[in-house]
């Protein structure tokens, strides 16, 4: 592709006054994607497998990719305010959810706040809640890890899918600041996770998969078995040979069991 | 011209092969590498150099950084504290409480007025706004830092000059519902306060408030553009101009009885650049908030593309916080020669000395007080208090004669 730029692959998307960037693909079935602590390149494979069972939506979360940032918009809360208006405002009566890493952290919330407007839930190597002892982190602290460490523990196979970042275009490199800056601002204190979360899990009624990669070294597969008991009646699945983005390196397998679920 | 000096208590006896396997010799080395009766040794020495400023009319100031080989000052209110008591005569500058990373400004601005109050109105207030290693230290998000540093300097200054009973505070950062002080400050309505910054959007705000403004080992492009944007802002704001008293500089400074003495001892405190520096990609270049994302094609790549803009220049040699990794690795390896000539390290026989300060000061259109950054590194006590003599009989007094000075 001559143009390496995914700004230009992209939609807008106007809600509440924000205009988002989005990523559309497929038709079918709704699902709404959260993105993680990354934007998700238009080009990436899963999107046209899973674009072939559903029609998907993958906003960038406002201050990330190329979505602005309102000044007063910095709490996580503002990002699940924010998507609440953003299901009222979409033309489908329901739509599945589908939550990556941070953007699981957001699904979990919304899917507390509003099952009405949701069919569906997949939490995909999701943040939010805190399950170990106080003295041992849940989620790998990525802004206070060496860098080497974190692409050591994001990937089962960093050679093969950790970015180089000398082959990204400038775009791709400011898109990625912008994603870092933001994941900050909004997931600094108390990181990654609200500590009231756990409680109210039990509110998400609707089917749900939890989701997660065998290898995840950011936040570990038992993490997500937990997760997924204090969910009623969700279902848990693996992906072997995957890490933190089991939709990235494994893209057949994640897509599989996401279009499983749609078909429940 | 007025003259402070400080020493940041480095802790420079770390194995050199432990610091060398370190990837950051500041915020996770660990603390089993400080002997805390080695440190004891240390603050004792440090606290006699100070007290010997005192008696040589020389002002003191105390800085804080945490968790490093570069400092062991993390808790500035208690040498600050101390200086309080033990100084008799000089004024005492703390720069200062890293207060973007306090949780409760109300709590620093007793500590400060009980300073104020022990020291019978000799403490003036500075603020730095931290960064790099401090944000892990401290826990503190490093992308609203400057948000914090802002809030928190009017939460204090607040604090320290409302005397009509209990005020309430909610801002954005900071949420105390019952403010009422005790001691209030000595001086009135509060100490004369600074800020520490070389940014020009900081730069500008510390010239509205007119705050001293301090710029530390920035070399005289960056002190004379960040001196500029004080100035700019000022009339832009319609506010009266102010004299070379608003702006002071902080350099390595040593002053020997030869040229050769004066830069063979001054040497060792380059010891700050080449050991201390050493910080972790985390802390520094992938810090979010440290460098703008727009650019991040030059933090990111560590190969060069073909046709890429030049490089932006983020070097922040006091905190450690080199953007650009070449900068970083420029500043660790700069020689005592590269150092004088980018104004950083002003080091000789006294003549020299003066001489070698009165450059930079024409250079940058003027400063009214310079703080020496003394004693680091493995330079001894001995070495340090005759630095401290030469510059206080030698030095000071031609300093003090360059008045201070309304500059356009």
């Amino acid at each position: 592709m001559a143009n390496a730029s995914g700004s230009a692959l992209a939609e807008r998307l106007s809600v509440g006054g924000i205009e988002l960037e989005v990523v559309r693909r497929g038709t079918g079935r709704p699902l709404l994607l959260l993105h993680g602590a990354q934007t998700v390149d238009p080009r990436a494979r899963f999107l046209d497998l899973l674009g072939a069972h559903a029609e998907i939506i993958v906003p960038s979360h406002p201050g990330f990719g190329h979505s602005p940032r309102p000044a007063d918009f910095e709490t996580v809360y503002d990002l699940v305010h924010f998507y609440l208006e953003v299901l009222e405002a979409l033309p489908h009566e329901k739509v599945t959810l589908l939550g990556l890493s941070f953007g699981g952290w957001l699904a979990a919330e919304v899917a507390v706040k509003c099952r009405h407007r949701l069919d569906g839930l997949i939490l995909v190597d999701a943040f939010g809640i805190k399950i170990s002892d106080r003295e041992t982190p849940d989620i790998l602290d990525v802004f206070n890890t060496s860098p080497q460490e974190v692409r050591r523990r994001s990937w089962h196979d960093p050679e093969a899918w950790a970015p180089d970042f000398n082959a990204l275009s400038d775009d791709q490199l400011v898109v990625r600041a912008r994603n870092w800056e933001a994941l900050c601002l909004y997931g600094w204190h108390p990181y990654m996770y609200n500590p009231q979360l756990k409680r109210w899990l039990r509110r998400i009624t609707i089917p749900t998969l939890v989701l997660w990669g065998a290898s995840d070294g950011i936040v570990t597969p038992s993490y997500g078995r937990a997760y997924g008991e204090l969910i009623p009646g969700s279902r848990f699945g693996l992906i072997e040979r995957a890490g933190h983005h089991p939709e990235i390196e494994q893209a057949e397998a994640f897509v599989d069991a996401v279009v499983k679920f749609l078909n429940r | 011209m007025d003259a402070w000096w400080q020493c940041e208590v480095p802790y420079p006896f770390v194995p050199q092969e432990v610091l060398n396997a370190a990837d950051s010799v500041r915020a996770s080395l660990p603390n089993r590498y400080c002997d805390p009766k080695v440190a004891a040794d240390l603050f004792e020495e440090v606290i006699d150099e100070f007290l010997l400023c005192d008696d040589l009319g020389l002002n003191v100031l105390a800085i804080e950084h945490h968790a490093g080989i570069n400092s062991l000052l993390g808790a500035n209110p208690l040498l600050v504290g101390i200086l309080a008591r033990q100084t008799r005569q000089v004024r005492i500058l703390s720069l200062g409480t890293l207060i973007s990373v306090r949780k409760d400004p109300v709590r620093v601005a007793e500590e400060y007025a009980t300073a104020d109050v022990i020291s019978r109105g000799r403490l003036e207030i500075g603020f730095v706004k931290s960064g790099g290693t401090e944000m892990a230290s401290a826990n503190a998000n490093p992308v609203n830092n400057v948000e914090r540093y802002w809030e928190a300097i009017d939460l204090i200054k607040k604090a320290l000059s409302h005397h009509d009973g209990p005020f309430s505070w909610e801002g954005k950062h900071f949420a105390h519902r019952h403010v009422n002080i005790w001691p209030r400050p000595w001086q009135q309505p509060h100490p004369r306060m600074w800020s520490a910054t070389g940014d020009p959007e900081t730069a500008a705000e510390v010239g509205r408030r007119g705050m001293v403004h301090v710029l530390v080992l920035r070399g005289p492009e960056g002190t004379r553009r960040a001196y500029a944007a004080h100035r700019k802002a000022r009339a832009e704001a319609g506010l009266p101009k102010v004299t070379t008293d608003n702006f002071a500089y902080a350099a390595f400074v040593y002053v020997g009885d030869t040229d050769e003495e004066g830069r063979r001892v001054g040497e060792k405190l380059l010891w700050f650049l080449h050991t201390s520096l050493k910080s972790a990609p985390q802390y520094s270049k992938f810090l979010p908030g440290s460098a703008p994302p727009h650019a991040a094609p030059q933090v990111y790549r560590t190969a060069p593309t073909s046709g890429a803009a030049a490089p932006v220049s983020l070097a922040n040699a006091e905190k450690g916080v080199a953007s650009a990794g070449h900068n970083a690795a420029r500043l660790q390896s700069i020689t005592a020669e590269e150092a004088t000539a980018q104004g950083i390290f002003f080091a000789g026989n006294p003549d020299t000395v003066y001489k070698q300060v009165m450059e930079f000061y024409d250079k940058v259109g003027g400063f009214g007080h310079l703080s020496l950054v003394g004693r680091s590194g493995f330079m001894t006590h001995a070495e340090s208090e005759k630095g401290i003599r030469l510059f206080s009989k030698e030095v000071l007094p031609r300093l003090r004669e360059i008045k201070p000075v309304t500059v356009d």
